[in-house]
């Protein structure tokens, strides 16, 4: 036996039912420090399920998940959800600063200095309705990245994004992650997405998820837009799509 | 501008039904004790100024410490019903009935039970004005946007947090809105208290000028009464743009 430091999550043999639905069954996952992963499933395949588990909010019906190698329990993730969830009455700035002031550790100063830096500094005195959606979502990600938890869980934040804005995103959010690396699960349904983003790629069957594979991506980091192009990201692109399709040639 | 331009058509309107009620009472000659012109009542009323500021006084006061008290038990029921589930299904629908039993029957039982003093009229005045806001701010205590909840959740929000963070503040807007109904029943809660027997406050006066048949002493006591109802309005939109600062 050796002792392996601490992955920032590590999910071992996890099933997840509820009542007699089989929702979750035997999955695996890990991901390290400083990782960016992502699980691509149809809609429907208990991702979400999966996170509200990691989260602490619903204990599993078997099986182990840790976050820094200790049982994971609530208030130990940054999380974005789909949908901003902004609350409507409080500026940027304090919408920012909620994560870690429901840790008790409420910096308004270091709030402002991210919106500073990450361009959104003109709005921190706004309100979140006066913000467009892509917008919404950037500060809804800054709120995960400042709440000072090692693993961020982001629940497909630009799947109610138009294609330009969600490019937009992507460039964003690559670029912060990049200099700023921090464990990462990011579920989505966007296969183009997931392989653009991601060191690692997590492929769910449907109902109940199962790891249909795992899927190392091989392109070097920063990673540019254009690697899209990249012959070796089309032919990707193509397995997971027939994967996900159970349609594998 | 805005303002101006919305508060004229009422204004005008007003002045007309003011005009026309002076002119059929000029030209009919009806007598003032039947129906007193605007100017009768306009002389009543600066013939009575000091016993008016009095009365008006002794109203406001026990107005105010009614809609206080009101407000506080309306606040206290909607928070407690809202965090014990049981006792909300166990009260709420009893709540409901209870605002059919006319508040000027069990007045009179009030003053049985609690004496001629200042305790039976506030006890009034919180009947009438703890169940707008009761059920407005229990009503947005439970209208949180669910999304946020989960946001909180996941993010390791105790339930007190989630009710300090989310739910509270997500009721302050319905809570106004019921503290603006309260706000116009409690100077009408004041008044149906003083008719049950007070040596003092505009109520008071109405009963002892009814007994007189001095109608234009009375329409002066309905004008204070609506002039103090819309102050209370006032002080309560007040407190709502100082607190509420959300925009929509």
């Amino acid at each position: 036996m050796f002792v392996v430091s601490a992955d920032a999550l590590s999910v071992t043999g996890l099933n997840h039912s509820f009542q007699d639905l089989e929702v979750l069954k035997n999955l695996d996952i890990s991901v390290g420090r400083g990782e960016f992963a992502s699980i691509v499933g149809p809609s429907g395949s208990g991702k979400s399920t999966l996170f509200h588990l990691i989260g602490g909010v619903h204990t599993p019906s078997s099986g182990t998940i840790e976050i820094n190698g200790e049982p994971a329990r609530r208030g130990r993730i940054g999380y974005m959800p789909q949908q901003p969830a902004l609350m409507p009455w409080r500026t940027i700035e304090k919408n920012v600063v909620l994560a870690r002031e429901i840790a008790g550790k409420s910096d308004l100063a270091l709030a402002r200095d991210w919106l500073e830096k990450v361009g959104l500094g003109d709005f921190k005195r706004s309100y979140p309705h006066q913000l467009s959606g892509g917008m919404q979502q950037r500060v809804a990600f800054l709120r995960a990245l400042i709440s000072d938890q090692e693993l961020l869980c982001l629940d497909e934040p630009f799947s109610a994004l138009d294609a330009m804005t969600r490019a937009e995103m992507h460039r964003w959010l690559l670029d912060i992650w990049e200099a700023n690396r921090r464990a990462v699960l990011f579920v989505t349904h966007n296969i183009e997405e997931a392989l653009l983003l991601s060191d690692t790629v997590y492929v769910f069957s449907h109902r109940p998820a199962t790891v249909l594979e795992k899927v190392t991506v091989p392109f070097d980091r920063p990673r540019r837009g254009t690697v899209v192009d990249d012959p070796e990201f089309v032919k990707l692109r193509r397995r997971l799509t027939d994967l996900l399709t159970g349609n594998p040639r | 501008m805005t303002t101006l331009r919305k508060a004229l058509p009422p204004a005008i309107t007003l002045i007309l039904l003011i005009a026309g009620w002076q002119l059929y009472c000029t030209v009919s000659g009806v007598d003032t004790w039947l129906l007193p012109s605007p100017k009768d009542i306009w002389d009543a009323a600066v013939e009575q100024r000091s016993v008016l500021t009095t009365h008006t006084l002794a109203t406001a006061e026990l107005t105010l410490y009614g809609f206080a008290a009101g407000v506080a038990a309306g606040l206290l029921i909607a928070v407690v019903l809202h965090l014990v589930p049981f006792l909300r299904a166990a009260v709420y629908p009893l709540l409901v009935i209870s605002q059919n039993v006319p508040t000027i029957a069990i007045a009179p039982l009030l003053v049985v039970w609690l004496g001629f003093g200042l305790a039976p009229k506030l006890v009034v005045i919180i009947l009438v004005c703890f169940f707008p806001v009761a059920v407005a701010t229990l009503d947005g205590l439970g209208r949180s946007d669910p999304r946020i909840a989960d946001y909180l959740l996941m993010s390791g929000a105790s339930r007190g947090q989630l009710f300090a963070k989310l739910q509270w503040p997500n009721a302050l807007p319905t809570m106004f809105s019921g503290l603006k109904i309260a706000a116009t029943y409690s100077v009408f809660g004041a008044i149906i208290s003083e008719w049950l027997g007070s040596d003092k406050g505009i109520g008071h006066y109405m009963i002892v000028q009814k007994s007189a048949f001095r109608a234009d002493r009375l329409f002066v006591a309905i004008v204070i009464v609506i002039i103090l109802a819309l102050l209370v309005f006032g002080l309560v939109l007040l407190v709502e743009r100082l607190v509420v600062r959300r925009e929509r």
